[in-house]
């Protein structure tokens, strides 16, 4: 059960975690590190190639290293003025303030969700859920059309409101909450004479904790890496996130030669933060999706 | 576009919401998006202005430092057709097209019809279409008395090729397109890892050139309505040609612009380019150890007598119909594809080949650095450019170039001039009835 | 509320306190301020819609809408006359279900459902096969290296897949690829992965190589659930590992599987990033290459937002049938497990 792992893996020490006292296993540890050899190789490849010049990374074989990571770093610190690094201050934006709104906001729909019965919330939670099947590109265009009838494109609003819905927040805070928050506490709020809303506050947000910062680190993922929707709201490259700045490098039309070395290191750079919060949060990228929620 | 009035009624409320919170602060940084709010004759004007030429804002910081009451703001755009396919989308949305707007040569017949840039003939100097070669300002007017653009730059074409390895296996620069096949031939049997060019399914602007040069215009205006000639013989001729060349395996038939073929410019796996004026800057950027070792040349010829050449590329700058002020957005447009310090900046900031004819005669006396070993690399860029062949764009272009990659793509994976053919046939059909079903009057 | 199978401590004590609320009462001194202020503010009936209302505000605003207006427009078209130059040539009209006829009826948009219906086939199971392998190594205690292989399989999805599908683009473009040159130095003649008929490895490789990390993650927090004395009984029945992962592990963490499969489904049809980054690499991927990727042309490519409406319209619906109709046939009630 996500949300309180931490906590279980202190109260019920597990076979797993205790020393082993069998050998090791060659045959199970072989498969884990030839999966993981396929996981790194291109990431490998990517941090080899960020460090070859641009005349190296089309003329030597591309997994022998070489000296220019910094000399390419620089260069596309260089690049109008620096703007790769406004671009990752963008994204930082995006999914930072996105992805907290979101964990908020899906917090408060999955506990309504989770500790109340009222009518309708069967197709409130189906219609929520039902958002996840309509892809982003699809929903971009028309976005892009609504908004642009309050004049929001091109603003930094464009990409952050519509990052904060999201129906696997949802989910997962229904999820969250239904396990975490036993009933009797909030009763026991009440009885106590806590209103609604202090009882969501002070009660539930405080048991739920865990699994927000899941849905926070999930949803950050899923803005960092969004493409669709930042490309058609945004027209000011200054605004630009990640992977719109770095496509942008590389299709520049016929007649200018893709960027790839710079390319190459913005996208090595740009996975670096993600790679940071992936060690710093480890104990918190766990996710159930089912959570008590499907019968045997 | 016209929305029910309840969605647009909770998107008003919505923003409304919005700016209660404050949130209006943070749109500030986001320049102006053609409904600026200085129109007032006062204040300083901002323009936006999206393109994607390199190093274009340092042309543009000329004007600014010069001009404080019209500041232009650049805002880089992927290059041509998502740039394209936003300014579309915000002129369909009714806002958030810039003011100015860089837009290639076939794409204008489709920006007008989009009613996407405004005719600025009434705002231009008398003397601006002196300035222009008349096919190069027949494509910014379409041939009417409207103007819709102000050329920037022409891609007139021609045969790039490494100097080096011809001399190294014994080849004769080919001037017509029987001695280019001859020495793909010859050159592809010396090493087989070599070829003297690729056919590309994915640049269909590079193939427009090649019929372009055979005398082929893909559309006409045959009174009130379009004609399409996509299959016109002259493309056929070309398509068959290629097909033959790729067929016969001594041309290769990967794409151009990947890794790949990058590698292949560094390596001398690529011996020839059939390119634009612009190549040396690609080529520079691509393969930075071969400079010194290519060198230009005409097209190889369908008729010696009868020189010619195609375009691939070029640019025209645009107001939007968006835009609050069109007359400053057209006296910037004006200076930067005229004015002789801006032409000359075009050149040595942004490398362009400027359409400007009084400005490129004084702007490009020395060759580029790429080819300092070719005294005359301009003077046989300029006898080249003025046989560039009329051409004429159609409103649905991007549905032909979309049909171009797809039908050659599955002819250059097939290796077949049979299927070369066909793709060109395929492309007429794809092509007329999307003009029929958007209601085009097209001529039989 | 149905008895969750995932019997661990915190749920068990969850279960426990789902029995009559008095019983368990804490007694506080009640607080007037809070009766005050959070009392009225927010009355028992209201609040939930009050808790609600921004995912509810926001969905209406950012999905709904948005989903409406493709609707509308999908029944739409515009009409040029003329010529088509010159303001005021095009006019919106209505255009009846003529686009879902001519959206159905297209060769490309069928020739690309077959498509994905094969790369579904190919994509699910491998990449939900070894999520649930590498997730079952991460769990059995003689694996060595776990930390480090969670870390190393997880890492992927920190990658976006425009940017991933440019790096394996250079992995697999012989000219460029290191494996190619091995291959050749070895002498072998490895055709290109871009060759029309391997083209659709290359690109499921890409979506397996992202999706294993995530899917790999549920599951595992799936099985650490799984309180150790349920097989450790086996265990000293002297069961495998392997006995114990097929007849223990893998039924408990069913549900999960289920749910991964059901997200892997909706994510398969709409495959698009991929491709879309891949094709100008090749002359395999036609603009039409998945159903996403025609509407993509459609709308950006050529300037129709009504065809391109219709097919995303179909597209959704189609996610929406496969997905729900899944969970009905494998009798989930992973979407109501708290209705009565």
């Amino acid at each position: 059960m996500t949300t309180v792992t931490a906590a279980r893996d202190a109260v019920v020490p597990r076979a797993a975690d205790r020393p082993a006292r069998e050998r090791p296993s060659v045959a199970a540890t072989a498969i884990l590190l030839v999966g993981a050899a396929y996981c790194l190789l291109p990431v490998v490849w990517v941090v080899l190639a960020a460090s070859k010049s641009s005349a190296e990374l089309f003329s030597t074989l591309t997994f022998v290293p070489s000296l220019h990571l910094f000399d390419n770093i620089a260069e596309l610190s260089t690049y109008r003025q620096g703007l790769f690094w406004r671009w990752m201050l963008n994204t930082g934006l995006y999914a930072g303030v996105g992805a907290a709104l979101s964990a908020v906001v899906s917090a408060m729909a999955g506990y309504a969700l989770a500790k109340y019965s009222f009518r309708g919330k069967a197709s409130v939670f189906n219609v929520l859920l039902a958002g996840v099947l309509v892809p982003g590109v699809i929903l971009a265009i028309p976005q892009y059309l609504l908004l642009a009838q309050v004049g929001l494109t091109n603003t930094y609003w464009s990409v952050l409101l519509p990052s904060v819905i999201s129906p696997y927040g949802i989910y997962l805070a229904r999820i969250y909450a239904a396990a975490a928050i036993p009933d009797e506490i909030v009763e026991a709020a009440r009885t106590d004479g806590a209103g609604e809303l202090r009882t969501f506050v002070q009660v539930a947000m405080p048991m739920m904790t865990p699994g927000l910062v899941t849905i926070f680190l999930f949803q950050f993922v899923a803005i960092w890496n969004n493409f669709m929707l930042p490309y058609i709201m945004l027209g000011d490259d200054r605004l630009f996130p990640l992977t719109v700045g770095l496509s942008g490098l590389l299709n520049q039309g016929a007649s200018q030669p893709a960027m790839y070395t710079l390319v190459v290191t913005g996208a090595l750079l740009s996975i670096v933060p993600l790679v940071a919060l992936f060690l710093l949060l480890q104990r918190f990228w766990q996710v159930d999706l089912a959570a008590g929620a499907v019968k045997a | 576009m016209r929305l029910t009035t309840g969605i647009k009624a909770g998107a008003a409320l919505a923003a409304t919401a919005l700016l209660a919170a404050g949130c209006s602060a943070g749109s500030g940084d986001a320049g102006g998006t053609g409904s600026g709010d200085s129109s007032d004759a006062a204040g300083p004007v901002e323009l936006t202005f999206w393109t994607w030429a390199p190093n274009i804002e340092k042309v543009v910081d000329l004007w600014n430092a010069d001009n404080p009451d019209i500041q232009v703001v650049v805002n880089k755009q992927d290059g041509g057709d998502p740039a394209v396919t936003k300014l579309l989308t915000a002129i369909e949305a009714g806002s958030g097209a810039p003011d100015i707007m860089q837009a290639e040569y076939q794409k204008i017949p489709q920006l007008v019809s989009n009613d996407a840039v405004a005719d600025i003939s009434g705002l231009l100097s008398d003397d601006t279409a002196g300035h222009f070669a008349d096919g190069v300002w027949n494509a910014v007017t379409l041939g009417s008395d409207a103007v819709y653009a102000v050329p920037q730059d022409s891609g007139p074409m021609q045969f790039y090729y490494r100097a080096d390895i011809f001399e190294k296996y014994g080849l004769d620069v080919p001037t017509t397109w029987d001695e280019y096949a001859e020495v793909a031939r010859e050159l592809h049997e010396q090493d087989p890892d070599k070829y003297l060019g690729t056919f590309s399914a994915n640049d269909a602007g590079w193939f427009v050139g090649l019929t372009q040069q055979a005398g082929a215009s893909w559309y006409g205006i045959d009174g009130d309505s379009w004609s399409v000639n996509i299959d016109s013989p002259e493309v056929q001729k070309v398509a068959e040609y290629w097909g033959g060349l790729v067929e016969d395996g001594v041309i290769d038939n990967k794409p151009m612009y990947t890794p790949e073929w990058n590698q292949g410019l560094n390596d001398g796996s690529q011996v020839g380019w059939l390119s634009a004026i612009w190549a040396p800057g690609v080529l520079s950027g691509n393969a930075p150890d071969t400079a010194g070792k290519w060198k230009m040349a005409p097209m190889p010829q369908w008729d010696v007598d009868a020189p010619a050449t195609g375009a691939w590329g070029g640019s025209a700058t645009a107001v939007t119909s968006q835009s609050e002020h069109p007359e400053q957005a057209a006296r910037f447009i004006e200076w930067m594809n005229t004015d002789p310090e801006a032409v000359q900046a075009l050149v040595d900031e942004s490398g362009l080949y400027p359409a400007d004819i009084p400005g490129s005669e004084d702007a490009l006396s020395d060759p580029p650095a790429f080819f300092s070993n070719q005294k005359d690399f301009y003077e046989i860029a300029a006898r080249t450019a003025q046989t560039t062949q009329p051409f004429t764009y159609g409103p649905n272009i991007n549905v032909a170039y979309s049909a171009y990659n797809d039908e050659f793509a599955k002819a250059t994976e097939a290796r077949s001039a049979d299927a070369f053919v066909a793709a060109v046939e395929a492309m007429q059909q794809v092509t007329v009835d999307d003009l029929v079903n958007s209601g085009f009057s097209v001529a039989e | 509320m149905t008895e969750p199978i995932t019997q661990d401590a915190p749920d068990r004590r969850a279960a426990a306190a789902r029995r009559p609320a008095s019983a368990h009462v804490l007694e506080l001194p009640p607080s007037t301020e809070a009766r005050r202020r959070g009392g009225r503010l927010l009355g028992r009936h209201a609040a939930p819609w009050a808790f609600l209302a921004p995912a509810i505000v926001l969905f209406a605003l950012f999905l709904a809408a948005p989903i409406g207006y493709s609707v509308y427009l999908s029944f739409r078209t515009e009409k040029v006359s003329g010529l088509g130059l010159g303001p005021g040539s095009r006019q919106e009209v209505w255009n009846g279900v003529a686009n879902y006829v001519s959206a159905v009826a297209d060769a490309e948009f069928l020739a690309s459902v077959g498509r994905v219906a094969l790369y579904g086939l190919l994509v699910v199971p491998v990449m939900l096969g070894s999520a649930l392998l590498f997730a079952l190594l991460l769990d059995a205690r003689r694996t060595r290296a776990r930390r480090f292989g969670r870390i190393a399989i997880f890492l992927p999805y920190a990658v976006p897949a425009v940017i991933s599908s440019l790096l394996w683009g250079f992995l697999y473009l012989p000219g460029v690829s290191p494996f190619y040159w091995v291959f050749e130095r070895l002498g072998w003649s490895v055709p290109s992965l871009f060759s029309s008929h391997l083209v659709m490895f290359a690109v499921a490789n890409i979506a397996i190589w992202g999706g294993i990390g995530f899917n790999m993650v549920v599951i595992y927090t799936s099985l650490r659930s799984i309180p150790s004395e349920l097989y450790e009984a086996a265990e000293l029945d002297g069961a495998s590992q392997v006995g114990i992962a097929w007849r223990i592990k893998i039924p408990i963490v069913l549900p999960s599987i289920i749910m991964t499969f059901v997200f892997s489904m909706i994510a398969t049809l709409q495959v698009f990033a991929e491709p879309t980054t891949l094709r100008p690499l090749s002359n395999s991927i036609s603009t039409t290459w998945t159903p996403l990727m025609k509407v993509y042309r459609d709308a950006f490519t050529r300037g129709d937002l009504y065809s391109a409406a219709a097919t995303s319209v179909i597209i959704a619906v189609a996610t929406f049938v496969l997905s729900f109709g899944f969970l009905r046939l494998v009798q989930s009630r992973a979407f109501g497990q708290e209705e009565r």
